[in-house]
């Protein structure tokens, strides 16, 4: 019962985390490696409004997601944009974003294992007999509520559609006058919000350290790969595969195995199925 | 106007004259560099503290050397030796970038980790540079090695606890004492994957299973950087642990005192390392749900108490200067830093190598954390329960937003208590 009840916890976490990662690379092919940087941004804009402006917490939670859209799209509008199409170049660009946000981030000051959220509700329950806190209990309800409005997203809102157009073919998309540049842009904002919305859910139950954004970081890349770039079923599945095997590798074989799983799971795909399972990026090539 | 041009060009030449005498007249600062791994706590501590201690030395006049005042100044640079990964290389960088670019008369403070440090030693021996770690490097190996190759590594000081008395002096006599006041004997050990903490949590295991406790298990080693301790909690629970011992200098330990906390875990929670409970924001960070939690901070000083006159002194010099409470275990150590290498360089009258070796051998002052003398052969301070024997430690317990010291019972301001849901 405890593999059952924190494996989906674990899932969904991974899934949160690595959602808006797979977005952005899905609809506008370009690997945002500044995700990690916007997990952690988030957390501190939170910690910050909170602390210094007084904000209430709620606000303080909508008013950092909608500052952390800001930036992703600021980030592809005055930077990416520009290299968009080459790919090291976005992987470069992307990932040096990221790294001067977050040792910015420690220079000014904010290291240490101080900084802090509260979390929603306090208390824990127990479910057949495995303690659980309410924070983990609303991470899964906040994760499938988030799944279900991207589906919904993608499948009856105009912008929705147009940003699956994009993701499916982006000429046809562009000749049914749909703005790619738009699109990625919103992808992008889009993006953020979710990684933003991972930190405010995840972050509570720890701290805000400028570390999470690397580790975040690797996290999303490896459910991404395993799921197959771009794909946010696949996400989805990855998360919910690696999540399960991690709890089951602690449970059963040893702790210290925790983090190699994820790194495991990524040299498996890459050898056995390089476009992870529900990726296409070089499904021709793997056929042939 | 000749005379002009002539009067102004003679005055200009005295200027060019004497300035070059007048900077070789300025005292040329005796240079401590110091590599520090400042983006985490027993770095940027081990900063402050140096540098208060370097600010107190000036104001007073600064170090005397064969009778002419000089002041000390700090270069540290980052050597990100406590990330993840452990860039030992890029330790070893720095420590040679503060000999050779920084030109430091010695190196006070770091490598931070142990794994760094133990690379570093071959590089000061090379160097012929005198070194005392003040923060982080718990392994006996250090010492060890300096006793096994005395020539070669006779620059190397270590003026902090380390793993072995940590454990055997303070940690199980503590651990004991918790079991005959409580009636407990179940061990559950929680410990981070780096090389002390695998070391220590090890010896631990083997010590208090000779003494009849019952350990549960192999230690549970949890990779740096991991944010999900659910399931050695869970485990924890089922086993019936009375008390989790933790060794982990991670961050992330703040997460699992709090499932701890929310799991309602009856186990007590005794951090032989437990870097974010032994800071003073901890209380805040936790929400209140780190208390009753242990912590060992290795040296006294860095929680309130009264080990010596000095100590209050320190602890309220630092609050003033920096706003905070002393904030790692390596905070009181790295301020006895540089008032140890003063007496030392006093004593020797000079700033070679050899000469402040064998002064840093013999010296015997009363510090912050007890009495501080080096065990001549391996460099390392010598240990005690008592501030008059020696350096003294410091376990504390969070209780009601404050750190309490409770062992060693000479420095106690208060006794061990139990979280209401292991009554």
């Amino acid at each position: 019962m405890d593999i059952l009840i924190y494996g989906i916890i674990n899932s969904f976490s991974l899934a949160l985390i690595a959602i808006g990662f797979s977005l952005v690379y899905g609809i506008s092919r370009l690997p945002n490696f500044a995700h990690g940087a916007l997990y952690v941004i988030t957390g501190f804009i939170v910690w910050s409004l909170l602390n210094f402006l007084k904000i209430n917490y709620l606000l303080s939670i909508i008013l950092s997601l909608i500052i952390t859209g800001i930036i992703g799209a600021a980030i592809y509008q005055f930077i990416l944009i520009r290299v968009r199409g080459m790919a090291v170049s976005e992987i470069i660009a992307s990932y040096a974003i990221g790294l001067a946000m977050l040792e910015g981030f420690r220079w000014g000051g904010f290291k240490g294992m101080t900084y802090t959220l509260p979390v929603f509700i306090r208390g824990s329950i127990e479910i057949s007999g495995i303690p659980i806190d309410f924070q983990r209990i609303l991470l899964v309800l906040i994760g499938g509520l988030v799944v279900f409005f991207l589906w919904a997203f993608t499948h009856y809102n105009r912008i929705g559609l147009a940003l699956r157009g994009i993701a499916q073919d982006e000429r046809a998309a562009m000749m049914l006058g749909i703005d790619s540049d738009m699109m990625a842009l919103v992808a992008m904002a889009l993006g953020s919000i979710l990684a933003g919305l991972a930190a405010v859910v995840l972050l509570p139950m720890g701290n805000i350290v400028v570390e999470a954004g690397y580790s975040v970081l690797i996290l999303a890349i490896a459910v991404c790969i395993v799921g197959g770039l771009g794909s946010w079923v696949g996400a989805i599945l990855a998360a919910f595969m690696i999540g399960f095997a991690q709890i089951i590798t602690v449970k059963y074989i040893a702790s210290h195995f925790h983090m190699v799983v994820a790194f495991l799971a990524i040299i498996i795909t890459l050898i056995l199925r390089p476009s992870g399972l529900f990726g296409r990026q070089k499904e021709l090539e793997e056929r042939v | 106007m000749k005379t002009r041009f002539f009067a102004a060009l003679v005055i200009l030449l005295a200027v060019f004259i004497t300035l070059p005498t007048y900077s070789a007249l300025a005292v040329k600062p005796i240079v401590l560099g110091c590599p520090l791994s400042t983006a985490f706590l027993y770095g940027w501590d081990a900063e402050r503290a140096i540098t208060l201690a370097v600010e107190e030395i000036n104001a007073a006049g600064g170090v005397n050397v064969a009778g002419k005042k000089r002041p000390f100044k700090v270069e540290v640079i980052d050597t990100r030796d406590l990330e993840p990964g452990v860039p030992v290389s890029e330790a070893l960088l720095v420590v040679e970038k503060l000999i050779l670019e920084k030109k430091a008369d010695f190196i006070l403070g770091g490598p931070v980790r142990s794994e760094a440090a133990m690379a570093a030693m071959d590089l000061l021996s090379k160097y012929k540079k005198v070194s005392m770690l003040t923060t982080g490097v718990l392994t006996p190996k250090y010492h060890a090695r300096v006793a096994e190759e005395y020539d070669k590594f006779k620059y190397c000081f270590r003026i902090t606890g380390e793993a072995v008395w940590m454990v055997t002096g303070e940690i199980i006599p503590c651990l004991l004492d918790i079991g005959k006041r409580f009636g407990v004997d179940r061990l559950f050990i929680m410990i981070q994957d780096v090389a002390h903490a695998r070391a220590g949590g090890g010896i631990i295991a083997k010590v208090m299973a000779k003494k009849g406790w019952h350990v549960i298990g192999e230690p549970e080693i949890y990779p740096t950087g991991t944010t999900d301790f659910s399931m050695g909690l869970i485990k924890a629970k089922k086993e019936s642990a009375q008390v989790i011992l933790i060794w982990m200098d991670m961050p992330e330990t703040s997460i699992l005192l709090k499932q701890w906390y929310d799991m309602k875990v009856p186990a007590l929670p005794f951090g032989s390392i437990i870097a974010a409970a032994e800071q003073p924001g901890f209380w805040k960070a936790t929400e209140g749900k780190g208390e009753y939690c242990l912590a060992n901070v290795v040296n006294a000083g860095n929680a309130p108490c009264n080990a010596t006159p000095w100590t209050m002194k320190f602890f309220n010099a630092y609050k003033k200067r920096w706003n905070i409470e002393p904030e790692g275990y390596g905070t009181s150590t790295s301020y006895m830093g540089p008032y140890v290498f003063k007496d030392a360089i006093e004593r020797a009258g000079s700033l070679k190598s050899d000469a402040v070796v064998k002064a840093l051998e013999k010296i015997d002052m009363m510090g912050v954390y007890g009495r501080i003398r080096f065990d001549p052969k391996s460099h390392q301070v010598i240990p005690s329960v008592d501030p008059e024997e020696g350096a003294v430690g410091t376990i504390f317990q969070w209780q009601a937003g404050k750190r309490i010291v409770v062992f060693p019972k000479k420095i106690a301001m208060g006794e061990i208590q139990l979280p209401p849901w292991m009554k």
